[in-house]
């Protein structure tokens, strides 16, 4: 049982270990691979979940996950990289340091939030919860401090990561809530890409800045 | 929604009818708007209950901000932001229990209405801007409406929390608003805004009856409370009847002349001796002399203020003695607000050929004034007779009070001065000298028009500016702003337009925010909350 637990406790780390380097990445390269990672080990975590627990519906979480973010997802992310010639594309954001800092200061409040008000609950959950929340405020962070529009997709993709850990984690869950928010995030992927598409045909950069203006001007 | 009138309200029922009488008598019967603004005084005047009452209040806010827009814009958006405050103020206070509390949010709900400094800065604007009938409404009705809803709240309902600083609180608005409003009355051109100035020194007087009153009653002095309160009353009564009067007759002078400006009228007394007349006998009232109607309450209030600077230890003693220096300031201000008021727009040569050819009033306006004349003649002579048929309302509001009769009897005065006159115009028609004598009069320094300028030039008589710019040099920069403007507006409406003007900026700013700064708005508030939380849980 021990096992158990700090077995999902380290998938869980890995995972919100590599929502805090998001952060840190500059290329847009470096994140989409960031991003995979973190999508395999939380296929890994449910796979290790479904073991544990014995239940059949967290092995087809563990796949779905597996194959549509840790291989559909980062391809087509990689496509649009190509596409655009984003390879060594530097995201100028918030300054690294800064985030940093706030990415610490954001897991602190997670911790704060979940240990004191589950004091009841399984400790199991209690850790995994705390780290999911982390995992989630980690890619707000991302969306709201990048600028690129890519990267803000990165962000939005990890935050769904950390509710995807919070309901593995979760004994009980029901998998029709995991596979829905699968095919939400699928389909808000399709769109943000024809999007993308337009801002790239409209304003030749994938920077908000520009849209930005725009807006400013137009009103 | 239940009616339920006690003494208090039959009283101040009883002084809004002839108002909206005359006011409708003299030309504004076919205006929904009027009604409903009568109405909603009437339902906050009867109400039982604090719902009825902050109902019929808000209507008659609401229905009066209507009727001044319909004279300008300006002014109105001024009111009316005034009328929101005071109902801001009012609707949790009425709800609260009785505390100190209360009574502040009641006292500047109230005050805000009734034009108490400092919140009056909108009164000399807002009052002259809709017709005449309106604001003879506005200046008699509405504000003693306020009056009323601070009497029953501060007497009534808050009474059993009392504290004297209450008193001093009103006292001290009170004396501001004497000063001000009297500076103000005597310094103005316009005729509407004298009479809307001279609004805020009565009101300024009345409360500082109240104030004295609501002061004894927490120090348990009935008697003093019971001198307050008649002075606050009789000038109530006395205020609702002269200010209406005047303010139609500066509508009728708008009418005949085309303008209200002291410094374009003049002579009027010839054209239009009755309105001459009728004005007359309003601006005694409002100069407070004897024999006019504001007179007794005025002698009141300065016996009750008298009384009051024996009570109480020597700051309380240094206080009244001021205030008893600040009522005379604003009594001889007012004296002079009056005189100025007749002298420049009703005596001396025309100013402007509308002026020498207006023509007297008949009808309709002329019965309404003559309505609230005769209304006047019994508060000026018999204030004795008055006060005692308001003594189931004081002794509603002050149930022990010893009410001492009024030491002064202006009818057997009157009758007196009447036989002195006779006697002295027999003698002179019996002894004096015949036949009429030419002499060489000083004529205030000009002489005869000549023949090519009938009127004589206006510029060669004093004008209503000239004759107040003594009193602007020797008190008026010193109490006033720069350009004699009110000083609450660069102390009070200046920075709270500017602080208005900071927060559209600020609401603007966040209306342009971008896509991320929205986000970032989002993930700040749900961070905060999370925080808050965690804070929360973790204590």
């Amino acid at each position: 049982m021990s096992l158990t637990f700090s077995l999902a406790h380290l998938m869980g780390g890995i995972v919100l270990l590599c929502g805090f380097l998001l952060l840190s990445q500059r290329r847009l390269a470096a994140m989409i691979t960031l991003y995979q990672i973190q999508a395999c080990v939380l296929a890994a975590a449910a796979f290790w979940q479904g073991w544990a627990q014995h239940e059949l519906n967290l092995y087809l979480t563990g796949i779905i996950t597996l194959a549509l973010k840790g291989l559909l997802l980062p391809y087509g992310l990689r496509q649009i990289v190509l596409r655009f010639n984003l390879r060594r594309a530097v995201e100028s954001g918030m300054g690294m340091a800064l985030s940093l800092i706030l990415g610490v200061g954001l897991i602190g409040i997670a911790v704060l939030v979940v240990l004191p008000s589950t004091m009841r609950a399984v400790s199991l959950t209690r850790e995994d919860l705390a780290i999911a929340l982390s995992v989630v405020l980690l890619g707000l962070l991302v969306m709201v401090s990048r600028r690129s529009a890519l990267a803000q997709i990165i962000g939005f993709l990890s935050t769904e990561n950390g509710l995807v850990l919070a309901a593995i984690g979760m004994p009980g869950m029901p998998f029709v809530a995991e596979f829905s928010v699968a095919l939400l995030v699928l389909l808000a992927f399709l769109v943000v890409g024809v999007f993308l598409l337009r801002i790239r045909e409209h304003f030749d950069t994938l920077d908000v800045t520009g849209i930005e203006a725009i807006e400013r001007r137009g009103r | 929604m239940h009616l339920q009138p006690d003494a208090l309200s039959w009283l101040f029922l009883g002084i809004l009818l002839p108002q909206v009488v005359a006011s409708a008598v003299a030309g504004m019967r076919g205006s929904v708007t009027f009604w409903v603004f009568g109405l909603g005084m009437a339902l906050a005047l009867l109400a039982g209950d604090a719902f009825t009452l902050i109902f019929g209040f808000e209507l008659m806010s609401a229905a009066s901000w209507l009727l001044v827009l319909r004279g300008d814009e300006r002014p109105a958006t001024f009111y009316v932001t005034m009328a929101i405050f005071s109902g801001a103020c009012l609707i949790p206070a009425v709800f609260l229990p009785a505390s100190s509390v209360a009574f502040v949010l009641i006292l500047l709900g109230t005050g805000a209405k009734a034009g108490l400094a400092p919140l009056h800065a909108w009164l000399p604007k807002a009052h002259p801007a809709p017709p005449a009938g309106v604001s003879a409404l506005m200046s008699g009705g509405m504000v003693k409406v306020a009056l009323y809803v601070l009497i029953r709240y501060a007497f009534i309902i808050l009474a059993p929390a009392a504290q004297p600083w209450w008193g001093v609180v009103l006292i001290a608005a009170g004396l501001a608003s004497v000063l001000i409003g009297a500076l103000r009355a005597m310094l103005e051109v316009e005729l509407k805004t004298v009479l809307a100035c001279s609004t805020v020194e009565h009101v300024g007087l009345i409360a500082v009856g109240l104030g004295v009153a609501l002061r004894a009653k927490a120090m348990g002095d009935e008697t003093l409370e019971g001198l307050g309160l008649q002075a606050a009353l009789l000038c109530i009564v006395a205020h609702a009847l002269f200010k209406p009067l005047l303010f139609l007759g500066a509508g009728e002078v708008k009418h005949a002349v085309g303008t209200t400006s002291l410094n374009w009228l003049g002579g009027l007394v010839r054209g239009m001796p009755r309105l001459g007349g009728l004005m007359l006998l309003g601006a005694a009232c409002m100069a407070a002399l004897p024999l006019g109607a504001g007179f007794a309450p005025e002698f009141l209030l300065l016996h009750a203020i008298i009384g009051a600077a024996a009570t109480g230890g020597i700051l309380a003693r240094l206080f009244f003695t001021a205030a008893l220096a600040i009522l005379g300031l604003g009594a001889a201000l007012a004296l002079g607000a009056a005189v100025r008021l007749f002298g420049m727009g009703f005596l001396g040569r025309p100013r402007s050929l509308q002026a020498a050819a207006a023509d007297d009033i008949r009808g309709a306006p002329l019965m309404a004034m003559g309505l609230l004349a005769v209304l006047i003649l019994p508060v000026a002579l018999l204030p004795g007779l008055v006060l005692g048929t308001m003594t189931p309302v004081l002794l509603l509001l002050a149930p022990q009070a010893a009410l001492p009769p009024l030491a002064y009897a202006p009818l057997s005065l009157a009758v007196l001065a009447l036989l002195l006159a006779a006697a002295l115009g027999f003698v002179l028609q019996r002894w004096g000298v015949r036949g009429t004598r030419e002499v060489a009069g000083w004529n205030g320094g000009f002489g005869a028009p000549p023949p090519w300028l009938p009127f004589g030039d206006p510029a060669t008589q004093p004008s209503a500016t000239g004759l107040a710019e003594p009193v602007a040099r020797a008190i008026g920069r010193g109490v006033l702003a720069r350009d004699m403007a009110d000083p609450t507006e660069a102390w009070l409406v200046a920075p709270l337009l500017q602080l208005y003007r900071r927060l559209v900026r600020l609401a603007e700013r966040i209306r342009r925010a971008t896509i991320r700064e929205r986000l970032a708005f989002v993930f700040g508030a749900l961070v905060v909350f999370l925080l808050a939380l965690g804070l929360g849980e973790g204590g």
